[in-house]
């Protein structure tokens, strides 16, 4: 395996040095920095007013100004992983070094695993610096101390975050070896993640209405069949899956990953006779099958790169 | 005009005369013997033979009536009073020694004796002697007293009496009775009463005025006074159903009362519910039955019957019991039910309430469960075989295809 560490670490090297990634990383540490602190001030702010239990998850949960940190994540996490692979085989296919590469004493599947499992380490540098800062700043200007099951469900928060982003990495180098040109490959991948992350959701409340009638005139029986339909087509965008999965586990009062919940007012009542956080185990199985659907979409999509790229022909040109 | 008045002369006048030659005819009717003798007085005591018990005094009217013509002054004196009574004979405001009588006129007088306390049963004869003042009528009259002494009397004789209108009460174990009692003086005297409640081990017996709240131990009575008490008995905790005595006793100086009440217990209804764990939690997976077992324990002194179970659950969860309703416990006995809680299938994961109110027909018990629902595992399982497959699949491919 001598061959995937130096693969990695070339890899890697680039990508540090690249001037893309480092404006990338800029600009996501920034807008993260800010809204932890916008929230950090808020929560400040409402002492005395309320007695949040979770008050170190709030900051990756709450809305500073427009969104969460959590929600940040999930619409411009995925830029993240494009940028990283979108021309990761067609680059060195181009400037005519895969082929010098392959000549050395390297095998094929090196260098895609390399590729891959590099940006996943970048990924994971990224998004775990992100995270560590924010907790060093929420530390700093909320001043709790974080507790053992808190600090157990953010770091679930970045596996999982770090399985998405690593889903649209495998998007990006699948499109790098599908096309010969990097441009294209970069903008399919941009037209895949905005179709994905925007349409399917918008698309789906559309269908619904088709299906179903308009969301005026329904009775609640209805409404929740509709609601419950627009839900099981947006569950299709992995932006969906992500979000639900990082909400219930980032706030142990949820007590499900939908938005929508049917329940009778004796239910209610039930329910907030005891309402306490959910345990962490519980919150994990809640979410569960999000987690697993993400992981299993993003090892078939490497899978689906890596078998192209061993099937294909691999010419100087 | 002028004749009618006439008429209506003529007419009252008729009347006037027939009213007239009337009068004397009943005046005659009624005097019986003609024309009235120049003197004649009578002494007429109103009973001239009395029977009543010992302690009582007798007072009674002594009648001088005048059916002659004359005004007379007559002295009266008792000249034989029994030994151990004293006599008198008085108005309404003196005691007299002579009275003046009009003609044809009546006086009424009040002989009064009063016997000492030892006087015991017997004849005590007594005489009354009207003189007048020329000493031409000496009248005199004898009053015979029996005295018949029993039991009931002597009990009178105290100088207080005890009443009440309702003896005994009935109530659950844990009530307060009140009883009214009322307290009758016959001393001729202010006096203060003290009073003295005695019940069964443990019990309170208190007294209050009617209608106050306060507790008092003795009472003020004026003569011949009467007064309406409150007797507030409170049993001891965990009495027995039954039949519990209470003596209730006045008493000042010699006068003295008793009086027996009675108050039947007819036991409390209570029951207790718990699980012997104590419990009061259990976990449950939606749509999967989860079972928790409980007891309901009598702890009243009366047998409870038919208790059914009610429950608050949120909307399609099922509770059922096992058994579903329990027909008797005795007290002290203690009854096992299993509670079977089946959440709705898309229960949400969290900590549920359910509320079971255990319902006798005499007393009820809530029971509050907390119920946590929690994530069915299977999905994780599911989980980790699909990605163990994926994992597989993917190192098939490795082998498959890699090392080219």
């Amino acid at each position: 395996m001598n061959g995937l560490a130096a693969i990695v670490r070339k890899e890697l090297a680039d990508h540090f040095s690249s001037y893309r990634f480092v404006i990338l990383f800029a600009l996501i540490a920034m807008v993260s920095l800010i809204t932890a602190y916008m929230v950090g001030l808020r929560i400040r702010g409402a002492e005395g007013e309320l007695k949040p239990q979770f008050v170190f998850l709030m900051i990756f949960a709450e809305r500073g100004a427009m969104f969460s940190l959590v929600e940040f994540v999930a619409f411009f996490g995925p830029l993240v992983g494009l940028v990283l692979g979108f021309d990761a085989i067609n680059r060195e296919r181009n400037e005519g070094t895969l082929s010098k590469i392959l000549a050395q004493p390297i095998f094929r599947d090196v260098v895609i695993n390399g590729k891959f499992l590099a940006g996943v380490i970048m990924i994971a540098v990224l998004l775990t610096a992100i995270v560590l800062v924010i907790t060093g700043l929420g530390l700093a200007v909320v001043g709790v101390v974080p507790g053992p099951e808190e600090l157990l469900r953010v770091a679930v928060y970045l596996v999982v975050s770090i399985v998405y982003v690593a889903l649209w990495l495998g998007v990006a180098i699948l499109f790098s070896i599908l096309f010969r040109s990097t441009a294209t490959s970069a903008l399919a991948s941009l037209a895949v993640w905005i179709f994905f992350s925007f349409f399917v959701t918008i698309g789906a409340s559309i269908l619904a209405n088709a299906l179903l009638g308009q969301a005026t005139d329904l009775r609640p029986e209805q409404a929740m069949r509709k609601i419950a339909a627009v839900r099981q087509v947006a569950l299709v965008s992995p932006m969906e899956l992500y979000s639900e999965a990082t909400a219930t586990v980032i706030d142990p009062m949820r007590r499900s990953a939908r938005s929508f919940i049917p329940g009778g007012p004796l239910e209610a009542l039930s329910m907030t006779r005891f309402s306490g956080p959910l345990a962490f185990g519980q919150s994990l199985l809640v979410v569960m099958p999000h987690i697993i659907t993400l992981l299993a979409v993003t090892v078939v999509c490497f899978a689906i790169s890596y078998t192209v790229f061993m099937r294909q022909e691999i010419r100087s040109l | 005009m002028k004749r009618r008045i006439g008429f209506g002369g003529i007419a009252i006048t008729l009347l006037v005369f027939l009213l007239s030659a009337a009068a004397p005819a009943f005046a005659a009717e009624k005097s019986d013997a003609g024309p009235k003798p120049e003197r004649l007085l009578v002494l007429a005591p109103e009973y001239p033979g009395i029977i009543s018990t010992p302690g009582k005094e007798i007072s009674m009217d002594l009648n001088l009536i005048n059916r002659g013509r004359t005004d007379e002054l007559v002295d009266l004196k008792v000249t034989q009073t029994p030994p151990g009574w004293k006599a008198k004979i008085k108005t309404y405001r003196y005691t007299v020694s002579g009275v003046h009588v009009p003609a044809d006129d009546k006086r009424s007088l009040t002989f009064e004796a009063v016997p000492d306390k030892e006087t015991g049963p017997g004849e005590y004869a007594f005489q009354v002697e009207a003189v007048t003042r020329d000493g031409r009528f000496r009248l005199s009259q004898k009053i015979v007293i029996t005295l018949q002494g029993d039991q009931e009397a002597k009990e009178q004789d105290t100088g207080v009496k005890l009443t009440t209108s309702y003896p005994v009460i009935r109530g659950p174990s844990d009530a307060t009775f009140e009883f009214s009692v009322e307290v009758d003086s016959r001393l001729d005297k202010e006096a203060v009463f003290d009073l003295f409640g005695q019940g069964p081990k443990g019990w309170e017996v208190n007294f209050k005025p009617s209608y106050e709240t306060k507790f008092i131990s003795s009472l003020r009575l004026k003569a011949n006074q009467s007064q309406s008490i409150a007797v507030q008995v409170k049993p001891a905790p965990n009495q027995p159903a039954g039949e519990y005595p209470i003596a209730v006793r006045v008493a000042s100086g010699d006068a003295k009362a008793e009086a027996n009440l009675t108050v039947v217990l007819t036991g409390t209804y209570e029951i207790e519910a718990g699980t012997t764990s104590g419990l009061l939690s259990l976990e449950a997976r939606p749509g999967k039955a989860a079972n928790v077992s409980f007891y309901v324990k009598n702890t009243g002194s009366a047998p409870n019957t038919n208790i059914r179970f009610m429950t608050f659950k949120p909307e399609n969860w099922k509770v059922e019991f096992k058994p579903e309703k329990i027909d008797a416990i005795e007290p002290g006995a203690l009854k096992q039910v299993e509670m079977i809680v089946t959440p709705y299938e898309e229960a949400l994961v969290g900590d549920y309430s359910v509320a079971v109110k255990i319902d006798g027909e005499k007393t009820s018990r809530n029971l509050e469960f907390r119920v946590s629902v929690k994530a069915s595992a299977a999905w994780a399982w599911v989980g980790i075989a699909i990605i163990v497959a994926v994992i597989a699949g993917l190192l098939f491919l490795f082998r498959k295809l890699g090392r080219r």
